[in-house]
């Protein structure tokens, strides 16, 4: 079985078909929760950042604002991914031969290895070195930023 | 109703109008700067707005949050606002003809007065009770009200090219 096989099973499903058959706003709908859940991941994010370089609530200590805000940032990743696997499910041969899909995926994958890989350690352990955490939100950040702008690309290309 | 829309089918024509919208990647990428934008400033309010609700960040006072976040928020709207009129600037009859569109103006309308009575009138009045402790009721009400239009808001726009134009 090729990936093409698969993806023409996947966009033949019945899960497939009631999302893109029954109504243009069911896909209207999953693209409002995913750019909502996006907003509360990277509102999340952004804010751990800004606290964790001191531009922001500089009395508060770090890994007290991230675990304020990580149920906000995992609600907003929960959204997103479901939304997002949804809306691949529907009309998977579309995604798969969109090269701006394929740079999304790819930065997704290298922001995932960041954040845990680097951030991670910042919100856990209190003796990472000013750089080391000034490098992680930077590239952290960056990544988010440009899975989020890769994914806005999409339908134009 | 027609002479607006006879203007904002000159500013569509206008030499930068039709650059972003024959440019490849303007356009695109203009909406992706609209989009990080959003998540920065109105994703901060969001998170000001729960805050003032009591849901997170209880451990920090109000005030801190507000006065640590504005220059983000307005930093973000700063490039919600340019990318936003550049947009418009491409599109401007469509964005008309767009009921999504209208209301979108609306309910960001509503939430800026809603800011500005909560900044200017709410807050000052009520500065000396504001502690850790329970919050005056009106902040709660801001908060929810703050919540709901930028969420409108989003959905609004997310909607713009979903549905049909005026009838």
């Amino acid at each position: 079985m090729t990936v093409l096989d698969l993806l023409t099973t996947l966009q033949d499903s019945a899960l497939a078909h009631t999302i893109s058959k029954t109504d243009h706003l069911v896909a209207a709908g999953l693209q409002i929760i995913h750019v909502l859940g996006l907003i509360f991941f990277l509102a999340s994010l952004v804010l751990i950042s800004l606290r964790a370089v001191g531009w922001a609530l500089a009395d508060q200590p770090v890994q007290q604002v991230a675990r304020d805000t990580s149920r906000l940032l995992w609600i907003g990743l929960v959204l997103t991914a479901l939304s997002g696997t949804l809306m691949f499910i529907a009309t998977p041969k579309l995604y798969y031969f969109n090269w701006a899909f394929g740079l999304k995926m790819g930065l997704l994958l290298l922001a995932v290895i960041v954040q845990f890989g680097m951030f991670r350690r910042i919100t856990k352990n209190e003796s990472a070195t000013p750089l080391f955490v000034r490098s992680s939100v930077a590239l952290s950040v960056a990544c988010w930023f440009s899975v989020a702008m890769a994914g806005r690309m999409i339908g134009f290309v | 109703m027609s002479l607006l829309l006879a203007l904002a089918e000159q500013i569509e024509a206008s030499s930068v109008g039709v650059a972003i919208a024959e440019s490849r990647f303007a356009y695109p990428v203009i909406e992706g700067i609209h989009l990080i934008g959003l998540a920065v400033s109105v994703g901060l309010i969001f998170i000001t707005d729960l805050r003032l609700m009591g849901v997170m960040l209880k451990r920090i006072p109000v005030e801190r949050v507000l006065n640590s976040l504005r220059p983000y928020v307005l930093a973000g709207f700063a490039a919600i606002f340019i990318s936003g009129i550049l947009l418009f600037w491409s599109s401007a009859a469509r964005m008309l003809e767009s009921p999504a569109f209208v209301f979108k103006l609306l309910f960001i309308a509503l939430a800026g007065i809603n800011a500005i009575v909560f900044e200017f009138i709410v807050v000052p009045k009520q500065r000396p009770t504001i502690g850790l402790g329970v919050l005056p009721r009106t902040f709660r009400y801001a908060g929810f009200a703050s919540l709901t239009l930028w969420t409108l808001t989003i959905v609004c726009g997310r909607l713009i090219p979903y549905l049909p134009a005026w009838s």
